[in-house]
């Protein structure tokens, strides 16, 4: 998805881990997987720059879509379909 | 949905940066939904002793001892949980059991479930262990 595409899409549920550093970002990620609905929408915010690589791999291996990330100043956007 | 992955962790060290390494492996495990099997061994064994668990100045560091202050500081500082939160965490995502050694409770004086912080699951022999590591998909010796 584009930046454009991805800042228009309806999130479900949003995290913000911001602060906590690798694991807590992809914990807090499962955590909330476990509370939305398959075909939800759920963004992740992080400042923890392994978070980057590693939610959009467990997210796949899942069973989940990763729709790709938005760069902000300091911290990012994480995109994920429930599968 | 297929049987979840199963990994096995023989947990020998009694070291708090061995024990923060192994917390933070169980929680990308637990992310996963992995089956994890963690047998506590010698050095490990004293560690998950009640009266030791939760209070890192009863810990020592496997590596670089001498910068024991400024690690923890720094694990503080970034906002990383303790080896035993990242251990509890982990078992309430994912079936994680707990074994503790036999022999291993005995060389530290304690030889009932008791005397282990709440995490524990059971006291077992080394056939338990190699059942469990013969049947894991990762296998893991820390």
């Amino acid at each position: 998805m584009t930046t454009d595409e991805l800042q228009a899409i309806e999130v479900n549920k949003s995290v913000d881990a911001r602060g906590t550093s690798c694991p807590g970002p992809l914990l807090a990620a499962k955590k909330a997987m476990g509370e939305i609905n398959s075909g939800d929408v759920l963004e992740v915010l992080s400042s923890d720059e392994g978070t980057k690589k590693d939610i959009p791999k467990w997210a796949t291996k899942k069973g989940h879509e990763y729709l790709g990330t938005i760069e902000e100043s300091g911290f990012f956007k994480i995109y994920v379909k429930k599968g | 949905m297929e049987a979840n992955k199963k990994m096995c962790l023989a947990l020998f060290t009694g070291s708090v940066d061995k024990l923060t390494a192994a917390g933070v492996i169980l929680s990308g495990a637990a992310a996963d939904d992995m089956d994890v099997d963690i047998y506590v061994l010698l050095q490990g064994a004293r560690a998950f002793r009640k009266d030791v668990a939760d209070d890192a100045t009863k810990l020592n560091m496997a590596e670089n001892p001498e910068m024991k202050d400024e690690f923890m500081e720094s694990l503080k500082k970034l906002n990383v949980k303790t080896w035993l939160e990242f251990f509890r965490e982990a078992k309430s995502l994912t079936n994680v059991k707990v074994h503790i050694c036999g022999l291993a409770g005995k060389v530290w004086g304690a030889d009932k479930l008791e005397q282990f912080v709440d995490i524990t699951d059971d006291i077992v022999g080394i056939g338990e262990y190699l059942t469990a590591a013969q049947e894991a998909d990762v296998n893991l010796f820390i």
